[in-house]
């Protein structure tokens, strides 16, 4: 190299880096570290120290976790509600072994398999002929992206174990398990007919007698699970099968059931159930329990009042906050002929809070079971106490509730501040309520975190809807150091 | 059911100022991976990990709605990481009661320490880091010739010797060491603007420097 030499200066590789050294520095420099190690490393300590060199060439390596989710690709990967595997089907038609039987597309284990009747959420049902007992099956198969992974294999087996062991009429019986080679499947009765869904897309909304006989059925099955500690977490009309219209049907897929204690496994329930049906606390992925169930319940039964499912959005996220931010719309404005009594019940199973619905499957089927008694002997059989109760709380509901607190607020002001007060009070006063029963357990809730307040902190605080407890209590549980912007957190996440 | 959404998408629609849109853009980008590798590292499995993420997105997400700007000194980003931080902690404290068992044991070792909640937030903020990069690195890609990124890639991810990568690519060995080191400054600075939303009087270890303990 014979350019001119140029001197070592810190100045110019700094201009160098920030790319603001003209075009004849560049290239004197660039010839200039050609020859002078010392100023090359003064270059790269420069541009960074040692140990972010280091850092920058491990992170930006990828490492399996970035294989494993495929999180490294531009932008993020974040398609993560469509994890979408097209060819699962012809996948897993392709895996079976050959057969000799014309009619059949062929063998898994003893079962020669005639048709495919759908995807569910963990792999492909199939219906297969089972010879020696000459008789139909339906056959779940694990998809074979999911066989290849312990832990799927496992909870399937876990699925098969929990929704074998629960024995009644309106749940579809498990008759065995396989996990010998290839993906493992699960044998089930074959239920002819159609499911739920099909029947609402194909034929619309239902009336009332039916809305109960299914609300009845499906509680009393899932009581039975229940029983078991099972949690169905994906009760939806497509998992509802009518064997005989809706006189007689059956709940299936415990695709995503699990024994409730089996807390190992809660986690999984958000992506995997179809959303439009999730329960509130599944939506938000806490942990659930079997009132979850009755939500979802409560919205299969609202599909099949309205023709459609409460919660609509146009994507799976956008349904998610609708479950957990907004009540749905009044059944009644839909469907104006549908009993109040019925609305009244749909509404409490579709309760946000858990704690507001019923206390269990047995209870809706007990409670649905006598509705229908009622409505097919009105004469005889009266509406059931808990409907008629609730008719009532909904009633005074909607136009007691502000009243009466505000009563009481106003009576606490009265002891303590006397006369400006009562001015107020009269104000507040003025429909005229008295003060009642308070049978309303949601009232009687209230009613410790007036006392003591003034008149216009439990005002304000029921103006604020029920959803402005949950943001407070998600707050209590995020930890943090005395950090400026938490305290900012914590204002912004109240409403004002 | 075939559900497809794009999920960056549906948030994004929510976060109404062109400014903080592009900063949930990162957001997103930044905390997804985070999200899930913590809940990876924490023994989780896959789908639950992406779960996990998920769920921290949308909570993020519920609480971008009520996101106003009320002091000027509170930027959306900083906020924005705050939030998501919390979020993460959140659930990532919450899951061990419900975690597979027989899951790998040193992070159930570590979760059940006292203190697991600064060690949490240590790896939480070197994954942040780590992605911030990451995210910055994609972007620098597209603003540098070819060349020039590829002199930077062999010699940092590949682990080429400057002088290697000078004689594979027909360069000179001070072109190499300029153009690497170029890449590299512009890198940590993108990272820095990336980190600009913050408040000032965070943690130093939030620090744009890189060079903090660890």
């Amino acid at each position: 190299m014979t350019a001119p030499r140029m001197a070592c200066s810190h100045e110019s590789l700094e201009r160098f880096l920030d790319a603001s050294a003209t075009p004849e520095e560049e290239s004197q420099l660039t010839v200039h570290l050609d020859g002078c190690p010392s100023c090359r490393e003064a270059l790269s300590r420069s541009a960074a120290g040692d140990l972010e060199w280091n850092d920058v060439k491990v992170w930006l390596t990828d490492d399996e976790l970035d294989h494993a989710a495929d999180v490294s690709r531009p932008g993020g990967s974040l398609e993560i509600f469509e994890r979408r595997h097209p060819d699962e089907t012809a996948l897993v038609l392709s895996s079976l072994a050959p057969t000799d039987d014309p009619h059949s597309l062929g063998r898994l284990g003893t079962y020669e398999i005639v048709g495919v009747v759908g995807r569910g959420g963990f792999g492909v049902v199939l219906k297969a002929h089972d010879r020696a007992l000459n008789r139909f099956v339906a056959i779940k198969v694990l998809a074979p992206h999911l066989a290849a992974s312990a832990s799927a294999r496992r909870r399937f087996a876990r699925e098969a174990q929990a929704a074998a062991a629960v024995v009644h009429e309106n749940v579809v019986a498990i008759h065995a398990v396989s996990e010998r080679e290839g993906p493992p499947y699960l044998v089930m009765e074959y239920v002819r007919g159609e499911s739920l869904q099909r029947r609402i897309d194909r034929v619309g909304p239902f009336g009332t007698a039916e809305i109960l006989r299914v609300g009845h059925q499906v509680a009393a099955g899932l009581a039975a699970a229940h029983a078991q500690g099972l949690v169905h977490r994906d009760v939806k009309p497509a998992n509802i099968l009518l064997e005989e219209g809706v006189e007689r049907l059956k709940l299936t897929d415990f695709g995503l059931a699990r024994a409730a204690d089996d807390a190992s496994l809660t986690r999984t329930g958000a992506v995997s159930g179809t959303p439009q049906y999730m329960s509130p606390e599944q939506a938000r992925g806490e942990s659930i329990d079997a009132r979850s169930d009755l939500f979802s319940l409560g919205s299969a039964l609202y599909a099949m009042a309205a023709g459609r499912p409460p919660f609509r959005a146009e994507t799976s996220l956008a349904v998610l906050r609708r479950i957990t931010d907004e009540q749905a719309r009044p059944l009644q404005e839909i469907v104006p002929e549908l009993p109040d009594w019925l609305a009244a019940l749909i509404a409490k199973l579709h309760a946000k809070e858990a704690n507001a619905r019923f206390d269990s499957a047995a209870d809706v089927a007990r409670v649905f079971g006598d509705c229908l008694a009622h409505l097919q002997d009105p004469a005889k059989t009266p509406l059931p106490e808990e409907a008629s109760r609730l008719v009532a709380k909904r009633r005074r509901a909607l136009f007691d509730r502000k009243q009466m607190l505000a009563i009481i607020g106003g009576a606490s002001v009265l002891l303590v501040s006397g006369a400006i007060a009562f001015a107020t009070v009269a104000a507040l006063n003025a429909p005229g309520h008295e003060e009642g029963s308070a049978e309303s357990s949601s009232m009687n809730e209230n009613v410790p975190k007036l006392v003591g307040g003034t008149a216009t902190e439990p005002l304000s605080h029921q103006d604020a809807d029920d959803w402005g407890d949950v943001d407070a209590e998600s707050l209590e549980s995020i930890r943090n150091d005395v950090d400026r912007l938490e305290a900012e957190s914590v204002r912004l996440f109240d409403r004002p | 059911m075939n559900e497809t959404v794009d999920t960056r998408d549906s948030l994004l629609a929510r976060v109404r100022d062109p400014a903080d849109r592009e900063a949930w853009q990162e957001f997103v980008a930044v905390y997804w991976p985070v999200a899930y590798r913590l809940a990876r590292r924490a023994g989780l499995q896959d789908a639950d990990a992406q779960d996990l993420a998920q769920q921290t997105l949308l909570a993020v997400s519920q609480a971008v709605e009520r996101w106003e700007r009320r002091e000027p000194g509170v930027r959306f980003r900083g906020w924005l990481r705050t939030i998501a931080r919390n979020a993460i902690l959140n659930a990532l404290t919450r899951a061990p009661r419900d975690r597979a068992r027989g899951g790998s044991s040193g992070v159930e070792i570590l979760a059940a320490r006292p203190g697991r909640d600064e060690r949490l937030t240590e790896s939480l903020e070197l994954e942040r880091r780590r992605e911030m990069f990451r995210y910055a690195a994609r972007q620098v890609e597209h603003e540098v010739d070819a060349a020039t990124w590829e002199i930077f890639r062999r010699t940092t991810t590949l682990g080429q010797s400057c002088e290697r990568a000078a004689k594979e690519m027909g360069k000179s060995v001070g072109a190499v060491y300029a153009a690497r080191s170029r890449v590299m400054k512009r890198l940590r600075q993108r990272v820095v603007e990336l980190d600009s939303g913050e408040l000032e009087g965070e943690s130093p270890m939030n620090g744009p420097a890189g060079e903090e303990s660890r």
